[in-house]
């Protein structure tokens, strides 16, 4: 359903897509996760045909969305965040009106689908409301509910969890889980919530200023990553001399050091503590979970442009322990 | 479908009512002033229904025209501005240009039933308040023949005289006449409205730049220029009120403002067709 090859987006000298390669079949579901201004939303910007890639090829149910955007919508159902509507339109007007737009040759959306739509996002009882006094989570709820009718062969939500309450997200879940096994239906969706991310997608792509930094299914984001902690009598000065020798580590928490990455001799890290005065208490490694592999990922990407740059990178996100540890 | 969406929202919003209050409260002002005016010339002894500059010939068709002339120049095209900055740079401004363009729906029939709509909907306003200073004049003057005579207006080097019937069916002429005069500056609207996101600087943009070529085309020092200008074949309507019509002049303005009305929306369209919605 998309494919992207070498996609690159450019906003003046700002590189905001850098050579993106992507594919998302029929009936897969896939996630662009990323911190603020990593290109999550210029990806999609570009899916749907309203920015025109710089360079690379990007093809949308086999077209070219800049060029054929039309058909592409033919196809392709798009919700961004935050969710823009019609202020004077009821819920209900808005499934009508937006879900008969150019049905050339094809019958009008019968009453039943627009029920069906408005039951199943749970705003039936507030159908004829005007949307101008919904709460951030209704007009989610709706955005939602006005992608999906009529029914798409690709959906594409950008941050479709914000502003919905745990039930809500649970029920997006199974939404999109039912749609994809009746129907076939891909998914893309962007979102910061990575425990959704985990237990919904079947691939996973990592944006970072643009450029992938990783791509797969998410579990192979945390296979064989591993760090490995350590107690030190003194914890600062150990730091200290570690960084000196070549190891960088991170605080982590209770006293603990971290090393970034998992190589490390071991027997010549005591050595130099032990040199320097410092005793060893004990160390031991650790799986990373979901998202303290992507946050590791994230991480090592700041220290090599920092590197490359000779400058430091701000990286940020939203909301999260991952936004909580980055900023630590 | 998209045309009635459009029809809806433009209903349910608030613009269309500002508007009306806008232009009644104008009239109500141009009333006001027409009675306060005439006080004066009086010294105070007024009979309302028959002053002005001259009791023989202020009556209520003298005063939809004086009404219609001011409001025309300076009312409505604001109005007129403001909706082509709201179709285009608000809806992008709100977002909401996104969700229709996620629809499989070309930005050419977009914009085109944009546009249409706020043709009929400045056709609507320009004959709304045609109508409504012609109710106040036949209301709080009374309706008579039309008499103009060489002045304020310039609408006549010499004495000019309709009768009542006549002036009536002159004005309802006008409406299609100076409805097209108002899609030049609609249409400019739509084009600085497809370059400019914020609605707020279309709209101030819109009117400044009306306002600017407004004053152009009236001041004597620019009459070489006039030519140019949309503004100087804007008030072309007013050729509807002599006794004898220059058809011709009234033929060579309107050509001129549809050609000024299309190269405005094409090149709109041209830039809207080829944006990018970031």
């Amino acid at each position: 359903m998309i494919s992207a090859k070498g996609l690159g987006h450019r906003f003046g000298e700002r590189k905001a897509l850098d050579g993106i390669d992507f594919e998302l079949g029929a009936g897969e579901i896939a996630a662009l996760v990323g911190p603020n201004g990593s290109g999550k939303t210029t990806f999609l910007s570009c899916a749907a045909g309203f920015l025109r890639p710089s360079s690379g090829e990007l093809r949308v149910g086999g077209f070219e969305p800049w060029r054929d955007r039309r058909r592409v919508m033919e196809r392709a159902r798009f919700a961004f965040a935050p969710p823009a509507l019609f202020e004077g339109l009821t819920a209900r007007e808005h499934l009508r009106y937006l879900g008969n737009i150019s049905r050339k040759g094809r019958p009008r959306l019968r009453a039943g689908e627009i029920e069906e739509a408005l039951e199943r996002v749970g705003l039936s009882e507030r159908a004829d409301e005007r949307v101008g006094a919904f709460s951030f989570g209704m007009r989610q709820r709706l955005a939602l509910a006005q992608a999906l009718t009529p029914r798409p062969e690709l959906l594409v939500l950008d941050e479709p969890t914000d502003g919905l309450d745990p039930l809500a997200v649970l029920e997006l879940r199974k939404i999109l889980v039912r749609l994809r096994e009746e129907f076939g239906l891909a998914v893309l969706l962007s979102s910061h919530l990575l425990i959704e991310v985990d237990l919904l997608v079947d691939h996973l792509l990592v944006l970072n200023e643009g450029r992938c930094l990783f791509k797969g299914q998410p579990h192979e984001l945390s296979k064989g990553n591993r760090v490995t902690r350590l107690r030190a009598s003194d914890t600062e000065r150990a730091a200290s001399v570690l960084l000196a020798a070549g190891w960088s580590t991170v605080p982590a928490g209770n006293g603990e050091l971290q090393l970034a990455g998992t190589a490390h001799d071991l027997e010549q890290v005591r050595t130099k503590l032990n040199a320097a005065g410092i005793r060893l208490d004990g160390y031991w490694e650790q799986s990373l979970s979901f998202e303290q592999a992507l946050l590791e990922r994230l991480k090592a990407a700041r220290r090599n442009s920092s590197c490359e740059a000779d400058s430091s990178i701000s990286v940020t996100m939203t909301a999260g322990p991952i936004a909580k540890d980055l900023e630590a | 479908m998209i045309a009635r969406l459009e029809c809806v929202r433009m209903l349910r919003s608030r613009r269309p009512a500002l508007a009306v209050a806008s232009l009644v409260f104008f009239l109500a002002l141009m009333l006001l002033g027409f009675y306060t005016y005439a006080q004066t010339q009086t010294g105070g002894e007024v009979d309302f229904r028959y002053t002005y500059e001259n009791r023989s010939y202020f009556n209520g068709l003298t005063f939809a025209l004086y009404a219609f002339y001011f409001g025309f120049q300076l009312v409505l095209p604001i109005f007129v501005a403001a909706e082509g900055g709201v179709h285009l740079a608000g809806e992008t401004s709100a977002g909401t240009m996104r969700l229709l363009l996620a629809r499989p729906l070309s930005r050419a029939r977009l914009f085109s039933t944009k546009l249409s709509l706020a043709l009929a909907y400045s056709t609507a306003l320009t004959g709304g308040f045609l109508a409504l200073a012609l109710g106040v004049g036949l209301v709080a003057v009374g309706w008579g023949d039309v008499d103009l005579y060489p002045g304020v207006l310039q609408m006549s080097e010499r004495h000019e005289h309709l009768d009542q019937a006549l002036a009536l069916q002159r004005f309802l002429w006008i409406w299609p006449v100076a409805s097209l005069a108002m899609t030049a500056p609609l249409c400019l609207s739509f084009l600085l409205s497809a370059y400019l996101r914020s609605p707020v600087n279309a709209v101030a943009c819109s009117v400044a730049l009306y306002l600017v070529l407004f004053v152009v085309s009236e001041i004597h020092f620019f009459e070489e220029l006039r030519p140019w200008l949309f503004t100087s074949s804007m008030s072309y309507w007013r050729e509807l009120l002599r006794e004898e019509i220059d058809w011709k002049a009234v033929h060579q303005s309107a050509a001129s403002l549809a050609g000024w009305s299309i190269l405005f929306s094409g090149l709109a369209l041209a830039r809207f067709r080829h944006r990018e919605e970031p």
